[in-house]
């Protein structure tokens, strides 16, 4: 990772990129009590494989449209039919942060749209393509062992991890959009739904 | 009189509507009103205080301890890790393919909704299965909705739901059994082809999430490890016995207990977990248990002699013989048991299918097949049951939107629990 000058490092910013893959894997279903340690192997070797991806091109439709700061959304891809929606709302809001985080070295002005296309793609092109297999591959996690039967794994959220590498590589960030979206979840105090209801009756 | 009673039962589902009384608060009130206008004494035989509210509290008393057991075992299966590691194993070999994890979820959903049911039994299946279904691509609304047609695949095979309908309807358990194996069939073809078709038409889907990562870091919680592959036969054990080996219900479900309980936990920690998890228990089964006081209390409302004279005519009057003109009817009358409507069973439905059995207008095992039929609809798709209300907003969508998806599914299970029924019992 490359940087010309090193912009204001608040708290967010002292995490390091695997950091931050660390925690989105951690705040993925299925890891809650996986070892610390396993999630980093994963994240570095999920944050290679989208780093190393040969560029793609997002052959989805591309929609743009307000309504992502009310969904929690900065863009998602549909597969069918194959569509990109960037969130212009949320868009907007990330260059705000952007500049009061004095974050502009590390994500130029638009960067984060080129961001969102690239990120979408990588989905696109995992969806479609026998990348997924070598992601798994990379990986590296056994679902099953029987002697020398081995049964390779899915690590849910690997996929999100190398999509965000790719991104950073792709659009020459300075820091992964991982950085910007743990940003855009304190600037909107976005919370997961609670497990527990409130109220019960039947 | 009967006329007077049904308005009275309207102005009740018109308060659980509109939410201005608990469900089960509006039933004993309905109950305790429609007994007075039946004429029944305040006290001795046949009366609101020794006959409805004495004798009819503990009525569902067997239902009651068999929803506690389920419970219980439903919080050893949360506590010892097996459900999550069931979930997460099927993650794990088919992330890969979306349609396959949401199958494996139904799957797991379907085990948990033999054991307990509700929101308990949604949690248990869906705090790690809607996330981890959404992680590999499925969309919200198809991950919600895998959930809760994966708990009806259960339902029929719910033990303390054939207990529920036993006692109320006053058939033996193996009738109810007997219904509920045709029952199965229908519902596990509708659960299969909503994850398929669903995930078909609605592709995958994947999001830039602002909630994907948080500013601060996760709470470090207890490190529980997977579950030994036999500790997930658990959810198993009562329904191998019930079903194959024809123990009753309640030992059945203390057998499930004691599996989940010596498969996972250590001897000289086993006293504490039972009594952790049993305590936990009654804490879950306490919003059924008070609905199940209720509908008992509004079962011997409905069956006093002088409700049942007065609702006779009137029921025989607008009730379909013909089984053609049954299934039809009734059919159509499916959204009735939705939004706490007078066709739900865990509600007035209970006192409506008393009436019916009790002025012999239908014989008790064709209501039994109506009732259990609209119980597969309303634990789907009603927005306002507690199992749909949180699967859809843990999900992150509306229960609308989730009932508008499901519906047409349940619906057709209705219809294939009503043909049955009218095929063999009218």
């Amino acid at each position: 990772m490359s940087r010309a000058r090193t912009p204001v490092t608040d708290g967010l910013a002292a995490t390091d990129d695997i950091g931050w893959a660390v925690r989105l894997l951690a705040a993925t279903p299925t890891h809650e009590h996986r070892d610390p340690d396993l999630l980093r192997r994963w994240a570095r070797a999920a944050d290679a494989f989208g780093a190393a991806l040969a560029p793609v091109e997002c052959t989805a439709r591309t929609v743009e449209r307000e309504g992502g700061l009310e969904l929690g959304l900065l863009a998602r891809y549909t597969s069918r039919p194959p569509t990109v929606e960037l969130f212009t709302d949320t868009l907007a809001l990330a260059e705000r942060v952007v500049d009061a985080r004095g974050w502009r070295d590390w994500y130029p002005p638009g960067s984060v749209r080129a961001a969102a296309l690239a990120h979408e793609a990588v989905h696109v092109h995992l969806h479609h393509g026998p990348a997924k297999a070598a992601l798994k591959r990379a990986l590296g996690h056994s679902a099953l062992r029987l002697g020398r039967l081995r049964v390779p794994g899915h690590v849910a959220g690997a996929e999100e991890v190398a999509a965000h590498a790719y991104a950073r590589t792709v659009c020459g960030l300075g820091r992964s959009p991982l950085l910007l979206t743990a940003a855009l979840a304190a600037e909107t105090g976005d919370t997961p739904p609670p497990a527990r209801p409130a109220r019960r009756e039947n | 009189m009967g006329v007077v009673i049904l308005l009275v039962m309207a102005a009740g589902v018109a308060a659980m509507l509109t939410r201005k009384l608990p469900t089960a608060f509006a039933l004993v009130l309905l109950a305790v009103v429609i007994a007075f206008l039946s004429g029944a004494p305040l006290t001795g035989e046949n009366s609101v205080l020794d006959t409805v509210l004495q004798e009819g509290a503990p009525a569902l008393a067997a239902t009651m301890v068999a929803i506690i057991l389920g419970s219980w075992l439903g919080k050893l299966l949360d506590e010892t890790g097996i459900a999550g590691t069931l979930v997460r194993k099927i993650v794990e070999f088919g992330g890969d393919r979306p349609t396959v994890v949401a199958l494996g979820v139904l799957a797991v959903s379907a085990l948990v909704g033999t054991v307990t049911g509700s929101a308990p039994a949604a949690m248990l299946a869906g705090i790690i299965g809607i996330p981890a279904m959404v992680a590999v691509g499925v969309p919200k609304v198809t991950a919600a909705g895998t959930v809760l047609m994966g708990i009806a695949v259960g339902v029929p095979f719910e033990l303390p739901v054939w207990q529920f309908f036993s006692t109320a309807l006053d058939l033996p358990v193996d009738t109810v059994r007997g219904f509920m194996v045709k029952l199965f069939p229908f519902a596990l073809v509708a659960a299969v082809a909503y994850v398929v078709i669903e995930n078909r038409r609605r592709g995958t889907e994947h999001a830039w999430s602002l909630r994907s990562v948080s500013a601060r870091p996760a709470p470090r919680r207890e490190r529980l490890g997977d579950a030994p592959w036999y500790a997930l036969l658990a959810p198993v054990v009562p329904l191998v016995l019930a079903l194959g080996l024809d123990v009753a219900i309640i030992p059945s479900m203390l057998a499930g207990v004691l599996y989940a309980l010596v498969t996972t936990t250590r001897p000289g920690e086993m006293n504490k977990r039972l009594l952790r998890t049993l305590y936990g228990g009654f804490e879950v089964a306490a919003p059924p248990l008070a609905l199940f006081v209720a509908i008992g209390i509004l079962l011997a409302a409905v069956k006093l002699p002088g409700a049942v004279d007065a609702l006779e005519p009137l029921m025989k009057a607008v009730s379909p013989q013909n089984p053609v003109l049954f299934v039809l009817v009734f059919t159509l009358l499916v959204p009735l048991c939705l939004y706490r409507g007078p066709l739900n069973v865990f509600g007035l439905g209970a006192g409506i299918a008393g009436v019916l059995i009790a002025t012999g207008i239908y014989p008790a095992v064709a209501v039994l097949g109506m009732a259990t039929s609209y119980n597969q609809v309303f634990g789907v798709a009603d927005p306002t049951s507690t199992q749909t209300v949180w699967a859809a907003q843990y999900a992150g969508v509306g229960p609308q939107q989730v009932m508008v998806r499901t519906l047409p599914y349940v619906w057709l299970v209705a219809l294939g629990g009503l043909c049955v029924t009218a095929a063999q019992y009218l």
